[in-house]
């Protein structure tokens, strides 16, 4: 019998073979769930057997996983989300392991259906989707869906039983159903494997960044749709409920993304309580939208516009061409809804404001502004109309372009930093392309160090929005302190000049302690358990974080795990993990920031510029809009980052010792064989 | 012992006011089932029913799962006494429909269960309510239940019918539940779209109502007036 929460099998298909397995859950139940069961099964199914060089996200035996945790479908607030890894295409230079999510029902049906996960490996010889109905599992055939967009995929699938869903109760293996099924689909742009694709479920709940939507495309492998009739058990019902009342009641949100007064807001499976709101049901021209990076897509600044108001409806239309097309609204977008002052530092290089996050769309303009690209230079821009920009006749194309990889699209296709390689730009990455690491462009990680230095040692930008402080600096540092469990104040010293920045702040060893916290806590509850990012970690003011967390999982799972018993399980996934990138050539040596970072403006686009800064012995949060790292202090960083994880300090390689005492003996073997085994 | 208000199922057809007034009243004193009374063709009125704002739901589910919850321990969509069922492309606002049992006046499940598993339970309230133990899962309640789709649910597992029973029967339900108590999908709902109202809503349109919830403040990028009408921008 399955652990309560969980479904009891993962589905493995082989689209090369037609080969449909079943996975014991439990047999997994070391790693997590979600992204942590994800990484060994890569781990074991694609690395062991070394029959490819993990160097191509796009090759047949690169995997897709769309993976649920413990708290999926369980009805708990910010626990909706579908967690996706693979090798990514958007990752750069090399094609790092790497992870998304998505939200909506997908998590909740798919556990309904009686399956924690779906794995896929292999490239079919046509179009398909993959058909799961309770038990039952099919290689449907898919030509006719090729080429339509998201929303139309999902329709005629929905089409297909002739069901009137919602008014007619469906007969399936485990009972009675009045829901349609969930399904996760590309568009134009995954079919096109573009290295920006997202995978769009419902209206607009994507997993955009990694681009994994191309990776479907190169598996010819349109959708994945699942409905489920099954339950999911939960251990102690009474508990899960009490939780619910204790952690989240009053419900409704702050009325967020989608929630806007005037419209209706709406939100994933099981989310209500407390969440966000992150959609909406009345949004002109868009569909159950998401308001964040979708929303916030063909958003332009003003330098650029030059001074064109756009109408709103232009930018909700844009919405609907990303959503449609499956393209990456983070990774192409034209800046996002704020600027930030840069005029009083006269030798930063993005004047007089730089977009929160500039990505595709607004390095493509400035190229254009300095003429690098357009008509009768090296790099047409045809077939996006220049002179129509910032229209909504430009906006259309410019999606379309990408999308299909038509002209220029060829090139936007491949995202910003290919871009920038391709334009012979990459000095670029010093200044005005703010490309964090390994192909994500900036976003709020700094002077965050913790979203920073996490972007440097995973395979792409955290997207960690979990950390910010308020209040009085004593007491906040006091309770994050003691919410981590760590009860060490100075992992939060945010000091960055001088020896202090060296012995307590950004560089010491503290911090190297608190971004392994992060990074183990965002490894299993956030990406392996499921958590949603808007609501976990939650540290501060008495936050939810440390006794939500094993207080939720305890009552789903029937388990009596500690709060560091999670992370634990974290920390193998994360060296799991590691030695995953190590096989893919991952060393100390190439852990290192891109330009921007070591010099002054590097935290221009951050969002929490205030942090807590240890001055003699008081605590004070201060403006650290100015701060930026030196190499000398991020070396030292990594060497104490290594030391903390166990790692060897000259090449950042697992020690044997390390993966030994996590119970993963036979991964420590596999790296020795391959010579890439630490230095004891 | 107090009034007895019997109810024609054309009064509930109808949507009589006078009628509904004075559904309000009804309070049993007996301990025992009310028998079905087809041959008086009349009934007591159910004391509560379950109205909603579809228009203003989130479609989160919360109210399946914590349906299922509280009388069955585990979530399952297919359990829940109230469906909500998601079309997430369709335009606004029928992208979401709402089902709840009716507490129908001329309940057809209570009239027709040959065992009389499906009763009028007037130790608590009058709600139609099914008795597990008696239930020979004959599903005569599904098929004469009058609504599409029928409110009346079957579990594959147990292999009898179940019904919304307003909470009345809830092991897994942290609160007391029934006529005098709480309901588990009410108390889930975050868009307070969810009501126990004690007068019979009109058959037609009459549980669908206008709950209003106060508008949350717009968060970032999420001002802006509803349309009027949606067009669509396909591609």
């Amino acid at each position: 019998m399955a652990t309560p929460g969980f479904g009891g099998k993962i589905l493995l298909v082989d689209l090369t073979s037609k080969e449909i397995t079943r996975l014991d859950t439990d047999q997994y139940a070391m790693y997590g769930g979600g992204h942590g069961t994800s990484t060994a099964l890569f781990w074991e199914y694609s690395v062991v057997p070394g029959k490819w060089n993990l160097d191509d996200a796009f090759h047949p035996l690169n995997m897709v996983f769309l993976m649920t945790g413990a708290v999926s479908g369980t009805g708990i607030p910010y626990a909706a989300r579908t967690s996706v890894s693979g090798l990514s295409p958007q990752c750069y230079p090399i094609q790092w392991w790497c992870h998304s999510n998505f939200g909506g029902t997908f998590s909740a049906m798919l556990k309904l259906a009686g399956w924690d996960g779906v794995a896929v490996i292999g490239r079919a010889d046509a179009p398909v989707y993959i058909n799961i109905v309770d038990d039952k599992v099919t290689i449907e055939d898919a030509n006719d869906l090729w080429g339509m967009t998201t929303w139309k995929c999902q329709e005629e699938i929905w089409k297909r039983t002739g069901v009137r869903y919602g008014m007619d109760w469906q007969l399936l293996d485990g009972g009675y159903t009045l829901q349609r099924p969930a399904i996760v689909t590309i568009g134009a742009a995954g079919e096109n494997m573009t290295r920006v694709a997202s995978l769009v479920h419902g209206g607009g709940s994507g997993a955009g960044q990694g681009g994994f939507g191309g990776v479907f495309g190169s598996k010819n492998l349109k959708a994945v749709a699942v409905v489920g009739s099954g339950s999911i058990k939960i251990a102690d019902p009474k508990a899960l409920v009490d939780a619910k009342e204790k952690y989240h009641r009053g419900g409704g949100g702050f009325g967020g993304f989608g929630g806007g007064g005037g419209d209706v807001s709406s939100c994933c499976a099981g989310c209500g309580m407390g969440s966000r709101m992150c959609h909406n049901r009345t949004r002109a021209f868009s569909k159950d939208s998401d308001d964040c990076a979708e929303s916030t897509w063909y958003t332009i600044t003003q330098e650029q516009s030059k001074g064109v108001q756009l109408p709103r409806d232009i930018n909700r239309k844009g919405t609907d061409i990303i959503q449609q097309f499956g393209i990456n609204g983070m990774e192409t977008c034209f800046m996002g809804p704020m600027e930030f002052d840069t005029a009083h530092n006269t030798e930063f290089a993005i004047q007089p404001k730089i977009p929160a996050y500039s990505a595709l769309g607004w390095y493509m303009m400035k190229m254009h502004e300095m003429k690098v690209i357009g008509p009768g230079t090296k790099f047409d821009t045809a077939p996006l109309p220049m002179d129509k920009f910032p229209s909504q006749e430009f906006m259309e194309m410019y999606g379309r372009a990408i999308a299909n990889r038509e002209g220029f699209g060829k090139l936007l296709g491949e995202g910003t930093a290919r871009l920038v390689e391709a334009l012979g730009r990459t000095e670029d990455f010093n200044t005005i392309a703010r490309q964090t690491m390994w192909g994500f462009m900036d976003h709020w990680s700094m002077p965050n160090v913790e979203w920073a230095y996490g972007n440097l040692l995973d395979s792409r930008d955290i997207n960690s929005h979990d950390i910010s402080w308020r209040g009085d600096a004593e007491q906040a540092v006091k309770n994050y302190a003691a919410g981590t469990l760590g009860n060490e104040p100075l992992w939060f010293d945010y000091t960055w000049k001088g020896d202090q920045a060296y012995k307590t702040g950004i560089y010491s060893k503290y911090k190297a302690e608190w971004v392994a916290w992060h990074m183990h806590y965002w490894n299993y509850y956030k990406e392996s358990v499921g958590f949603c990012d808007w609501g976990y970690c939650n540290i501060g003011n008495n936050g939810r974080t440390p006794t939500a967390e094993p207080t939720y999982l305890n009552a789903i799972t029937g388990r009596n795990h500690s709060f560091n018993d999670g992370l634990e399980i974290g920390r193998r996934a994360w060296n799991v993990k590691r030695a995953i990138f190590v096989m893919q050539g991952r060393h100390k040596k190439m852990e290192n920031f891109t330009g921007y970072h070591y010099m002054p403006g590097a935290s221009y686009c951050g969002f929490y510029v205030n942090l807590p800064i240890l001055n003699g012995d008081k605590w004070e949060i201060q403006n650290c809009r100015e701060l930026y790292f030196t190499r000398e202090g991020v070396d030292q960083f990594k060497t104490h980052f290594y030391n903390v994880e166990g790692w060897d300090p000259n090449s950042g390689y697992p020690k044997r010792k390390t993966l030994e005492d996590l119970g993963i003996k036979q991964v420590a073997d596999f790296l020795q064989s391959k010579n890439k085994l630490g230095a004891a | 012992m107090a009034e007895k208000k019997k109810f024609s199922r054309r009064d509930f057809v109808v949507g009589s006011g006078t009628a509904i007034a004075g559904g309000t009243l009804t309070v049993l004193a007996t301990t025992t089932p009310v028998a079905a009374a087809e041959d008086q063709g009349s009934y007591p009125l159910s004391n509560k029913y379950l109205v909603y704002d579809s228009k203003n739901c989130a479609g989160c589910y919360g109210c399946m799962i914590a349906c299922s919850m509280a009388h069955d321990g585990e979530v399952s969509f297919s359990l829940s006494r109230i469906q909500m069922h998601r079309a997430v492309l369709n335009e606004y606002p029928s992208d979401i429909i709402m089902h709840v049992c009716k507490q129908c006046p001329e309940p057809l499940c209570v009239k027709y269960c040959p065992v009389g598993a499906c009763h009028i339970s007037a130790e608590n309230g009058n709600i139609r309510m099914i008795d597990a133990e008696k239930c020979i899962g004959c599903q005569t309640c599904i098929k004469m239940c009058p609504q599409t789709p029928h409110r009346t649910i079957w579990n594959p597992n147990a292999k009898k019918s179940t019904k919304c029973d307003l909470c009345t029967n809830t092991p897994y339900f942290n609160k007391t539940g029934g006529v005098d108590g709480a309901q588990a999908c009410v108390e889930a709902c975050p868009k307070n779209v969810l009501k126990i109202v004690d007068t019979l809503p009109l058959e037609t349109g009459g549980y669908e109502v206008d709950l209003a919830p106060p508008a949350p403040k717009g968060g970032f990028g999420g001002r802006g007036a509803k349309p009027k009408s949606k067009p669509k921008q396909e591609l």
